[in-house]
């Protein structure tokens, strides 16, 4: 999986409101036919389906942007089952490809065939937004696994050493985190990473990076990690907005100077 | 209904196929009926922990095949008569069997045991994927080193992926003293990390590596050692007994103790 923010340009899954159901948005399919990235899929709907914030309500209608993925009678039954038990139906598959068309109808969903020219805005911050609305997770981020959001993450649970999670904007973990974060991913500098135990392997925002010190303090206690003049700084969470502000200029926090 | 159980760890060599010869033994030993199925295609050895080497004769392989009954694969115990091996094919690699051949397999067995226990191969590949798809519960067992830790919490997470929820944790090769010394990660650092349920602290003992060249489980012992009695109890807390934990800590306490009292009370 994928750990460095530049080759996987979009999350994995998405799930969003849209008007009368709920959109569940899959990546594009890798470029080369042959790689099969099935099993990393599904762990990740599965990931996002159990953490999710419950907003919809019991037997709401779910349609699919499988964009121009090859799903197989067996894999959307798979999918329309991992809705299921969260109480979604899955109702409508979008799709430019003919032969997920073909299965979708054969299983008797309706289907959706956008003209391939279309593009799939929704899915994407368009011109007019910088970033989606805020991901609400409610689960422990384990090794190997990889949360990405364009947008800020907020996230009740631990990140395990080995897990990461990437966002556009900042990234608030009411837990431990103790694998990877990446806020500011699109080089958004005043982005800020928040956490109850910071003890992270290593921490990034916008271009910089840093390695949290080897050892830590005996006393966790909430605290925040900002760009500063001389890179990441880490400091204690309250009173941070009081005592800092962001230099637009500089592109740094800064001490506010009574 | 049977209770379908893996045991699995991610990383290899942490004592999956010592646990599941020890916890079917002791399971079959309680009056349960119990199959223990390995899934290592390609590297078999829990034939030889249970020491029933030269009584296979076909494997699962075979069954699938239809070269011989599933019955006739089945390797019955030479001490438990409720215990029986579906041995795995040595000659054969991990793609000659798939996850529904797997399922099937495991399905017909159900219907005739109260326990059905698959031995996981390490890894997160194919051997995997084909060990954890018929299960319904699972054992992760692990070790106190970081890398054993980090292996387990994947493991977990692709459990979940897989709709296994029901998932409770062995920590295997315990040292108090290393672990009073700070030099080991203690039960609780693990449990902070993978937060799932405890089921089972097995000590290191030179015993465990002692009985698994005779292929004469721990737990079968007449007179049983720590590590039998920890394995022992975790077969009890599976039948759903609730079974104290054998504090390793105290008896490492209590033992020194007694040594220090010898040195320094001599005179009373």
């Amino acid at each position: 999986m994928n750990q460095n923010g530049d080759t996987a340009q979009e999350s994995p899954v998405s799930l969003q409101r849209n008007q009368q159901e709920v959109l569940l948005t899959f990546p594009p399919p890798p470029s080369e036919e042959t790689i099969d990235d099935w099993g990393e899929l599904w762990q990740n709907l599965k990931h996002r389906l159990n953490g999710s914030e419950r907003f919809w309500e019991s037997g709401a209608f779910v349609c699919i942007q499988a964009r121009d993925r090859l799903f197989d009678s067996s894999k959307l039954s798979a999918i329309a089952q991992a809705l299921a038990e969260v109480g979604l139906t899955l109702h409508c598959v979008e799709t430019t490809r003919r032969q997920t068309a073909v299965a979708a109808a054969t299983a008797g969903y309706s289907v959706r065939q956008p003209s391939p020219t279309t593009p799939l805005t929704r899915s994407s911050p368009t011109q007019q937004f910088k970033q989606q609305e805020p991901l609400y997770l409610k689960n422990t981020i384990r090794s190997g696994t990889e949360v990405r959001h364009e947008g800020t993450i907020i996230l009740v649970g631990d990140v395990n050493p080995g897990g990461a999670v990437m966002a556009y904007g900042d990234i608030i973990i009411w837990g431990r985190l103790r694998g990877l974060a990446h806020a500011g991913l699109k080089g958004d500098r005043a982005c800020r990473i928040l956490s109850l135990q910071l003890q992270a392997t290593q921490l990034r925002i916008a271009d910089v990076v840093a390695r949290t010190p080897s050892t830590h303090p005996a006393q966790l206690q909430p605290e925040i990690a900002y760009i500063a003049a001389d890179g990441i700084r880490i400091t204690q969470g309250l009173d941070f907005l009081k005592t800092y502000h962001f230099v637009s200029e500089k592109q740094f926090w800064q001490e506010r100077s009574f | 209904m049977s209770r379908i159980i893996v045991i699995t760890s991610g990383k290899g060599g942490v004592g999956k196929t010592t646990t599941t010869a020890n916890i079917g033994s002791a399971l079959a030993r309680s009056g349960k009926s119990v199959a223990v199925i390995d899934a290592d295609f390609g590297l078999r050895n829990l034939d030889l922990l249970l020491g029933l080497e030269n009584r296979v004769v076909y494997t699962a392989i075979d069954v699938i095949n239809g070269e011989c009954r599933l019955e006739q694969a089945l390797v019955k115990d030479k001490r438990q008569p409720r215990l029986v091996l579906l041995p795995a094919a040595q000659s054969r690699g991990k793609e000659s069997i798939t996850r529904e051949q797997m399922k099937e397999i495991v399905t017909r067995l159900s219907a005739k045991f109260d326990y059905v226990i698959i031995d996981s191969p390490a890894g997160i590949e194919m051997g995997f994927q084909n060990a954890i798809a018929p299960a319904s519960e699972a054992l992760i067992v692990t070790t106190p080193e970081v890398a054993a830790v980090r292996d387990a919490d994947r493991v977990i997470g692709l459990l979940e992926a897989n709709s296994i929820n029901n998932i409770k944790l062995i920590v295997n090769r315990v040292k108090p003293e290393m672990i009073k010394a700070d030099e080991m990660m203690s039960v609780d650092d693990i449990l902070e990390i993978l937060a799932i349920p405890l089921i089972g602290i097995i000590p290191d003992n030179q015993k465990v590596i002692l009985s698994s060249n005779r292929g004469e489980p721990l737990v079968l012992d007449e007179k049983l050692s720590t590590p039998g009695v920890t394995l022992k109890n975790i077969a009890r807390r599976l039948n759903g007994e609730d079974v104290p934990f054998v504090d390793l800590m105290a008896s490492q306490e209590n033992f020194l103790n007694r040594l220090r009292r010898w040195f320094t009370e001599p005179s009373r």
